[in-house]
């Protein structure tokens, strides 16, 4: 087995035991991204000396006998929508393509407080405004387990990079379903956190009252050590919540005795494939039969989740992007003569297709006589969701849903048609419009062996629950399966 | 629902060319139509979280950043200011 297919925690163990050294795990992480990469095309910008400095830096702290923390030395891949100090931050958009943060985001911060190796930034839809990273100004990501496939998205680079061991663990972000959906299409394990459980400082907006920055691992463990490195209040963010943290990753153990799970019926309906509902159920037969109780429940609203989620998502998105001008940063147009013409021929050139529709959109939703109609009616249909989700928690303690309704889709098979795409995130907007934490992890395959995930979906600041859960399930079935096979010069196996 | 594109291309500075207005116009007519499904509702619409009361920082000054790193970013740059079309004659 090559050191890029184990698991952080395992990578961790050895690194402090001395059988491996960070270098040595940074040259076996670096040369997968060559021989895989030209295929998956999951990185957008690599730093491969930076990334061996990092982890010689780790090497020399730990020969002179300093304890380090579980994430010292560990390769964390980064989605290039969060600020990287002196390192390229695109948001896979043409209108940032040439610019350099002078500051690091706190998850950065955070990260590099715990000696972590960054390799590089990560493929993502443009501005995270897509389902499939197919919006991407430069590249399109292929799915590892079938290269002729969409990762997801928007977080497609960073489900991709982990599932193809390109990256031990990635950081994302999940405004509408970005970290679940990809983690779930790619085969791996996808957590967003509650709202405000993360500092969003020095993530690049898009929805504020949505977004959240969250992990991706092959395993819960890892999903878990990445959070718990990651999460924390921040007086750089205003929403972050101001509450103790605990570490979930040593709390980890398998057990869902006496668990209560409710199943709601409206994730299971129409336009869900059988397979996928069916390789949820079984993991559900699988938690019950490990203990935990099952209970089928109601949640009316959901289905008018996708609504209320383009008005509210769109809106927000249309005023954070009007700083993109072509004044302080990023993309300026060469062809203006007033400051009329340079704004609207930078934007114009510098977004893209799907950006603008929803610049287009959430301009209209907000534009005079139409806002009652279509925000304001949002955001009460928001708080109506969030009631509704409060009530079932009295009944149980979490619930299990499929994360999307298919598996991954064709490279260009839906790229031309929005509504198609946006129906890709049916299962997972609700949670970010209640802004709960929810995790994906995979739970089979269907017949053309394309992984399917299910979404467990808790009460706000139920991280620890939720991943104990998923840890539960991991176990219960042996593990989950191992990497795909690329085609590269060496193979997973 | 009727959507007047132009219009809202011009509010959101967009320019969009004579090809583009009548796609951008089908695709934001569908997506309405879509986004239009909302049950009727009663109440309020507030923002705020009241179990999470957002609290400021001090208001106290504090030097994060240099000015030359901050400008490093600007397309085009003067005397320490960016520079932008002439606005007033």
């Amino acid at each position: 087995m090559e050191l890029y297919e184990y698991s952080a925690a395992k990578l961790s163990a050895m690194m402090e035991q001395g059988e491996i050294s960070a270098r040595e795990l940074c040259e076996s992480v670096l040369n997968r991204i060559e021989t895989t990469d030209r295929e998956v095309r999951a990185y957008l910008t690599l730093q491969k000396e930076e990334a061996l400095k990092q982890a010689d830096e780790v090497d020399k702290l730990r020969r002179s006998g300093e304890a380090l923390p579980p994430l010292a030395g560990i390769p964390v891949g980064i989605k290039d929508n969060i600020c990287t100090k002196g390192l390229r931050t695109t948001c896979a958009s043409r209108m940032l393509h040439n610019f350099v943060p002078p500051y690091d985001a706190t998850v950065i911060k955070k990260l590099r407080a715990q000696y972590a190796v960054i390799p590089g930034k990560l493929n993502m839809d443009e501005f995270a405004m897509g389902s499939s990273t197919e919006t991407s100004y430069f590249q399109k990501t292929a799915n590892p387990h079938d290269l002729t496939r969409i990762p997801g998205g928007s977080s497609g680079g960073s489900a991709a990079a982990v599932a193809a061991g390109s990256a031990v663990v990635a950081l994302g972000s999940d405004t509408g379903g970005s970290i679940r959906q990809p983690a779930s299409l790619c085969g791996v394990v996808g957590l967003k956190p509650t709202y405000g459980a993360v500092s969003r400082f020095g993530l690049v907006a898009f929805a504020s009252s949505l977004d959240q920055i969250g992990s991706f691992g092959r395993t819960v463990e890892d999903a878990a050590l990445l959070y718990d490195a990651v999460c924390g209040p921040d007086p750089m963010d205003a929403t972050s919540v101001r509450r103790d943290v605990t570490p979930i990753t040593p709390q980890l153990h398998p057990s869902v005795k006496g668990l209560k799970i409710g199943l709601p019926h409206e994730y299971f309906e129409e336009g869900v494939e059988e397979s996928t509902k069916n390789a949820v159920m079984n993991a559900a037969a699988e938690l019950e039969k490990a203990g935990a109780e099952l209970i089928p429940l109601s949640l009316p609203s959901t289905g008018y989740g996708l609504s209320a989620y383009y008005i509210i998502a769109s809106a927000e998105a249309s005023s954070n992007l009007a700083r993109f001008d072509g004044v302080k940063y990023g993309y300026r147009t060469e062809h203006f003569e007033t400051l009329e013409q340079m704004y609207e021929n930078t934007r114009s050139e510098g977004f893209g297709d799907e950006v603008k529709r929803r610049i287009l959109l959430g301009t209209f939703v907000l534009s005079s006589g139409y806002y009652d109609a279509y925000y304001k009616r949002a955001k009460m249909l928001q708080q109506q969701m969030t009631r509704e989700f409060v009530s079932v928690f009295e009944q149980c303690d979490l619930l299990l849903t499929p994360t999307t309704p298919y598996t991954a889709f064709k490279l260009g098979e839906r790229i031309d048609d929005p509504l198609m795409m946006y129906r890709c995130d049916v299962c997972t907007v609700p949670v970010n419009i209640a802004g709960l934490p929810a995790v994906s992890l995979p739970c089979g395959r269907d017949d053309m062996g394309l992984p399917i995930g299910m979404q467990l979906i808790g009460p706000h600041f139920s991280e620890a629950r939720l991943l104990n859960t998923a840890y539960s399930y991991e176990k219960l079935i042996g593990g989950f399966p191992p990497m795909p096979r690329l085609s590269g010069k060496e193979g997973a196996k | 629902m009727n959507i007047d594109v132009r219009h809202i291309a011009k509010l959101s500075r967009l320019h969009l060319n004579e090809k583009e207005i009548p796609k951008f116009t089908e695709e934001m007519e569908k997506i309405l139509a879509m986004v239009e499904q909302l049950p009727p509702i009663e109440g309020e619409g507030t923002l705020l979280d009241p179990d999470h009361p957002m609290e400021l920082r001090e208001d106290k000054a504090e030097t994060l950043y240099r000015r030359d790193e901050l400008l490093a970013n600007a397309p085009e740059v003067e005397a320490g200011c960016v520079v932008v079309p002439k606005v007033v004659d």
